[in-house]
């Protein structure tokens, strides 16, 4: 007989091997395994009901199964159909058909109570603290959110939350008002803990970090963005603890130092991903331990790192290379120069993303070394490298033409010859040529891939290009700006401040977004909190903004396809000179370069603050 | 050009049925089992003891139906749960029997260990009892309320915070 066979005893609600074939759907955002697990544990034991898993069938449960065939359905299946379901409201329904229903779908619902509103959350905590509770609700919850109310949380609103032991993944994005005291009453004896998010919790000091140490040995995920309180002393401790760390966040933690980076590096070799981004006072032996300590490292970013210089590359190992690495951010790395992107691409050979946004030192001598990552290369960002000529940007297109996003905002030296070879890549989706004053129409007929001014759409050639940054490249006209949006389908933003075609066309830019406020806030991304940038716009500044965005884009280009005349007729509505104000030509370029001079970041920046360079720092724990 | 290699399954009712093994390697249970007893199975027949004649034929119409359908990898996966009402026509047609025949279908395809068949059952089942209020899914599929009214009322204050969205 063969080992194999099924059992002839079994019946067919019999458990197999294969029930958990369906996650959870509510839990599909990110990917826990550990879920379904603990799932099927508490619909058997810890509730402890009986299943309905007789091996032979009683004449009763027969006649259920002909009344009722879904009785049929053992826990693991019900639950199966039950994760398909995403809304609570259905999964609250299905609590109330019967005991049965109930008991294996109270779980599916509370791993992740809706703290959307603040009236949910009042009930969602009145259920936790009821004692005579139907089901002790505290343990099931896995995973906690008080990002959306984080203007209202303060240490009282967590603390009915303190006996909910198995949380998994915490996130207080924002809720500045808890302090110490409210954060570590929820990581007191929280062994589960995987993912901790409390970006933005500035008055948090190193006494929460320490019960994160003590308490969450599991951890896997650390973000402690703006916590600028945090000191070593927690943080080494942190390192100590929770060996299996895969993901830190230590953005504008300006008192760390070396000290903490050197005990990531040495206790946490699972390290993933590690953002430093303006911890000012990280050396060079910092990177060098994290690179060459952390064999799986994908993600390094240390923009604003001021101290670093080449040393933190040129005395990496020799003969290692890094395999993992895959995205590299020195964002204002001043001191950076050609040796040292020369040692990185030799070590690090499958980068995909490195940036070097004002590393002003480099030249076309890097971005030729650069070329070496061929194909692998899909995101380069050269902005204000001003020392780049095209001879580089030429060479680099020829090498790596899976680029999908390129950056060389204010790389004046560059003229139509650069953006004609970019425009021949096939994958690009996004280009930044912000203050690359040299360029004309012809640059921007390259990437409309079209030979005239002709601005009716050739759908053969159709490009993929979505985002496109061009203000301050003074020379453009309409027309071409107008055939770019008539061929570049796909187009969702579109830069053009102190474009003098734009300027002051009130017809045009009226289809505008709206300048940003100049005041720090949280924004929503992709259901995230993210922490926008500081950036204080003056009125003048406000003024001359011009973005297109989304719908304002289709606008934009259904206007200038229904209205050719106010395409050619520039003259007349050009001068608009309804407020009285003295709107000669003079002034008016003379306004442009003014405002060319005052804000020499600005429009990159704020095509950071809606994720133009993706530079945008995602808050998250374990993905 | 080799002929398709045919192998015979045995039903719970004892019927016999012949197929494509590529169609009944859909199922990861028989899949294993043929790659364990090799060359015998072309000979014997494999009992599949827990289903009977009427499912195994319609599980395995299935299997011919998605003969071609690629591997599921990791990315189908996350799509597919993102839109847990989609289901496509055929199967969708292919689903439309009585609630016996579904549920066995479910058991079938969770004993078969054939994925795909599960997930679209289990995805069925769901647009069942999507937007219905408690008793409506009682009388979807004949379930008995075995709790007393002061026991639903407490689950229900319990659960008010998911009312929303």
């Amino acid at each position: 007989m063969v080992r194999s066979r099924p059992n002839m005893l079994e019946t067919s609600t019999s458990t197999s091997a294969s029930s958990s074939s369906s996650s959870p759907e509510r839990a599909a955002y990110d990917d826990d395994t550990d879920f379904f697990t603990a799932q099927r544990n508490d619909s058997e034991s810890s509730i402890g009901v009986a299943s309905l898993r007789d091996m032979t069938m009683s004449p009763s449960r027969e006649r259920e199964y002909r009344v009722s065939p879904i009785s049929r359905l053992p826990p693991e299946l019900l639950i199966g159909v039950f994760t398909k379901l995403s809304s609570s409201m259905d999964l609250r329904s299905c609590m109330l058909v019967s005991k049965t229903w109930s008991r294996n779908s109270v779980d599916l619902l509370w791993h992740r109570p809706l703290c959307n509103t603040w009236q949910n959350l009042e009930s969602v905590i009145k259920s936790i603290r009821e004692p005579g509770g139907y089901y002790p609700y505290h343990a099931l919850v896995k995973r906690l959110n008080l990002s959306n109310l984080n203007d209202r949380v303060n240490n009282g609103t967590v603390k009915p939350f303190m006996h909910c032991n198995r949380i998994e993944r915490l996130t207080l994005t924002g809720c500045v008002q808890l302090t110490d005291e409210g954060v570590c009453s929820l990581i007191y004896g929280s062994r589960s803990l995987l993912a901790l998010d409390i970006t933005g919790l500035n008055s948090t000091t190193d006494h929460t970090l320490r019960a994160v140490s003590e308490n969450c040995g599991r951890l896997q995920g650390l973000n402690i963005t703006d916590c600028s309180k945090v000191t070593d002393d927690s943080l080494v401790e942190v390192a100590e603890h929770c060996h299996f760390l895969k993901r830190l966040k230590l953005n504008n933690c300006s008192l760390v130092t070396d000290e903490s980076i050197m005990a990531v590096a040495h206790h946490c070799p699972y390290m993933l991903e590690i953002d430093l981004h303006n911890c000012r006072q990280i050396s060079n032996v910092s990177i060098t331990a994290l690179i060459s300590h952390g064999r799986q490292l994908r993600e390094l970013r240390v923009g604003h790192c001021h101290l670093l210089t080449d040393a933190a590359f040129l005395d990496l190992p020799k003969n290692l290379t890094f395999e993992s690495l895959r995205i590299l951010d020195l964002t204002a790395c001043h001191h950076l120069h050609d040796e040292a992107v020369e040692r990185i691409i030799e070590t690090s050979p499958r980068l995909r993303n490195l940036v070097l946004a004002k590393c002003r030192e480099i030249t076309d001598r890097s971005v030729i070394a650069i070329t070496k990552l061929g194909k692998n290369l899909h995101y380069i960002h050269l902005g204000h490298c001003a020392q780049i000529t095209d001879t580089a940007v030429v060479q680099l297109v020829k090498m790596c033409n899976r680029i999908r996003y390129i950056d060389l905002a204010c790389c004046h030296r560059l003229t139509d010859q650069s953006v004609k070879q970019l425009a021949t890549l096939p994958k690009l989706r996004r280009i930044g040529l912000v203050k690359c004053q040299s360029i004309t129409d012809r640059s921007i007929l390259a990437l409309a891939k079209a030979t005239t001014v002709d601005p009716r759409p050739k759908p053969l050639t159709q490009s993929l290009l979505e985002r496109v940054h061009l203000s301050y490249c003074i020379n453009l006209t309409l027309q071409g700006i107008h055939a770019l949006l008539n061929q570049c389908p796909k187009l969702t933003h579109l830069s053009l401040t102190g474009v003098q075609a734009f300027y002051l066309r009130e017809d045009l830019i009226s289809f505008c977004r709206e300048a940003p406020p100049g005041t720090f806030s949280f924004t929503k991304v992709r259901d995230r909190m993210v922490a926008d940038k500081k950036t204080e716009f003056t009125e003048h500044q406000r003024h001359v903004f011009c973005v297109f965005s989304g719908e304002g884009v289709n606008r934009l280009r259904n206007y200038l396809n229904e209205s050719p005349e106010t395409l050619y007729d520039t003259e007349g509505t050009m001068y608009d000179d309804r407020d009285g104000e003295d709107m000669d030509t003079d002034h008016q370029v003379a306004g442009l370069m003014h405002a060319t001079g005052l804000n020499d970041d600005d429009d990159d920046d704020m095509d950071e603050v809606d994720g133009g360079d993706g530079s945008q720092y995602e808050l998250e724990g374990e993905r | 050009m080799s002929e398709t290699q045919k192998i015979k399954l045995m039903s719970s009712d004892s019927a016999e049925i012949t197929v494509d093994r590529d169609v009944a390697e859909r199922s990861v249970l028989i899949k294993n089992m043929m790659e364990d007893i090799g060359e015998q199975a072309m000979v014997e027949a494999i009992p599949i003891p827990n289903v009977n004649e009427a499912v195994l034929n319609k599980v395995i119409e299935w299997c011919v139906h998605h003969k071609g359908d690629p591997p599921a990898t990791n990315d189908d996966d996350a799509d597919s749960r993102k839109k847990t009402t989609d289901i496509e026509e055929w199967d969708q047609k292919f689903m439309q029997v009585d609630q016996e025949m579904l549920f066995e279908i479910i058991l079938a395809a969770n004993y078969l260990d054939i994925k795909a068949l599960l997930d679209v059952g289990c995805k069925t089942v769901a647009n069942m009892i999507k937007g219905k209020s408690p008793e409506e899914i009682r009388k979807t599929f004949n379930i008995q309320n075995d709790f007393t009214p002061e026991e639903e009322d407490q689950i229900r204050r319990e659960n008010e915070w998911a009312e929303d969205r």
